[in-house]
């Protein structure tokens, strides 16, 4: 068990950075991607700017509150339309979070779930809409044909810091969550302390080993942002490059050949909205969830 | 083994910042979007998700109120109808006790009016066997009379004599125990 953790993380750190290597040898040998990888500043404001990933985000979630405003606007006790609609999503996620998490985490931690959920999904979704990518500023090429340099609109999870903000947020209210529910030293115990029910010397062995263990498990905690925010980036961003590479593939069929990708990208949308908010909800649960002999001194 | 390499020569940060430059990540854009999607998602659950979260609970203690009540109505509906039961129960127990009472008390009546008839039958018999002894005491004094008196004329007639008043007596006597 203990080596199958060892070498599944060493796997993992090591594939991670084999990743990043071939990622900068390879775009460091002058290919230019079809998607640039950098999103493109709109406004410059000292040291902030904003971005056209940012400008997605911005517009989605424009787009989330008018749209739970109009729903909500005028209440019924028998819902119909867009507040039907709007309570089956919001109340479906929060029963198959509670399920997931508790009903007293969930009561907490909602607000921040159904936000990675929800605005993942559509920020995802709206990266489809013919128009994000192509529609901004550019130059005309030696053979006429007019390249966009600086899109206005751009996949907001197309965007590395976009996903980093967001593990890092969650990174940050994990260590709060898990304090709350713990306390600091049932958190670091819960890092570092020996689990199970042993006595004499064999518990002794128990906790240099459990302690020892406590190191890689803050190690595999570190990572956890970067690869939640690597997969989600990774993912979307490949999306976008299939779709760019399936439409300039054979220029007389650019408006058929996407079309079973496009479905495909619209599953994806709600597989990785799905995937990021049940790991950090599963994260959550793993440091909040008290074990028997580790809960907090109240 | 270029990441061992790296490492060990001590590139691993030029490494981390060619990593980061390739992929369009710098500390004041990402600093940017956690702003940004901070206030996002500030926004969102002050805008998107509260309102339809008071309903979802507003909702949920109504429901929960309706099955408390909806539960409370059944005990009540139970209890009401075991009380309505055991009313009846003893309504009918009560009309069966005053039927058997009524019965018995009729039987009672009904052998007390026989028992009287019974008696006033029996008085009214004795009466009128009292009445037809007398009666017939009195007929059979009233035919000794009249039979000793025809035996006397009838005698005084086919003898031809007068009879004296002792003969008479004699005659009527013999008449009557003749009778008797």
């Amino acid at each position: 068990m203990q080596y199958c953790f060892f070498s599944r993380l060493s796997l993992s750190i090591f594939a991670l950075f084999c990743g990043c290597v071939f990622v900068t040898s390879a775009f460091g040998a002058e290919v230019e991607p079809a998607v640039p990888l950098k999103p493109a500043e709109l406004v410059r404001i000292g040291k902030f700017a904003i971005t056209n990933s940012m400008l997605v985000t911005w517009i989605v979630a424009a787009a989330i509150i008018v749209f739970a405003q109009l729903a909500t606007r005028k209440i019924k006790a028998v819902p119909s339309g867009a507040q039907n609609f709007w309570e089956w999503l919001v109340e479906s996620l929060y029963n198959f979070l509670e399920s997931i998490i508790g009903r007293d985490l969930v009561r907490k931690t909602f607000w921040f779930f159904a936000t990675i959920f929800i605005f993942i999904l559509f920020v995802n979704w709206f990266g489809l809409i013919p128009g994000v990518g192509t529609i901004g500023w550019g130059h005309y090429n030696a053979s006429g044909v007019f390249h966009v340099d600086r899109p206005l609109l751009r996949g907001g999870n197309a965007d590395l810091n976009m996903t980093t903000a967001m593990a890092a947020i969650f990174f940050l209210l994990w260590i709060i969550w898990a304090i709350q529910a713990n306390g600091v030293g049932g958190f670091l115990l819960h890092i570092f302390g020996p689990k199970g029910e042993t006595s004499g010397f064999l518990k002794v062995i128990m906790i240099v080993i459990f302690f020892m263990v406590g190191w890689l498990e803050v190690i595999s905690i570190l990572f956890r942002p970067i690869s939640l925010s690597f997969r989600l980036f990774g993912n979307i961003y490949a999306g976008e490059s299939i779709l760019e590479a399936m439409s300039t593939m054979v220029p007389a069929l650019s408006w058929l050949i996407p079309i079973p990708f496009y479905f495909m990208e619209v599953l994806v949308g709600v597989v990785q909205a799905l995937v990021f908010m049940l790991l950090t909800a599963v994260f959550t649960l793993l440091i909040a969830q008290h074990q028997p002999g580790h809960e907090p001194q109240l | 083994m270029n990441v061992m390499i790296a490492v060990t020569n001590g590139g691993f940060t030029d490494m981390l910042h060619d990593v980061a430059d390739t992929f369009g990540w710098n500390p004041w854009l990402f600093l940017s979007q956690v702003i940004s999607f901070a206030i996002v998602a500030f926004l969102l659950r002050r805008f998107a998700y509260k309102p339809i979260l008071g309903v979802l609970e507003e909702r949920r203690q109504r429901i929960a109120e309706g099955l408390l009540n909806a539960e409370k109505i059944k005990k009540q509906l139970a209890e009401a109808e075991q009380r309505h039961a055991d009313i009846l129960a003893k309504a009918n127990a009560e009309a069966q006790k005053m039927i058997d009472e009524a019965r018995e008390s009729s039987a009672h009546l009904a052998e007390r009016k026989q028992q009287e008839a019974i008696a006033a039958a029996e008085q009214i018999i004795t009466k009128a066997r009292e009445t037809g002894a007398i009666e017939h005491e009195r007929t059979m004094e009233s035919l000794k009379r009249e039979l000793g008196r025809l035996v006397v004329e009838t005698t005084a007639k086919v003898t031809g004599k007068v009879l004296t008043s002792e003969d008479q007596r004699r005659l009527q006597e013999e008449t009557a125990r003749q009778l008797a």
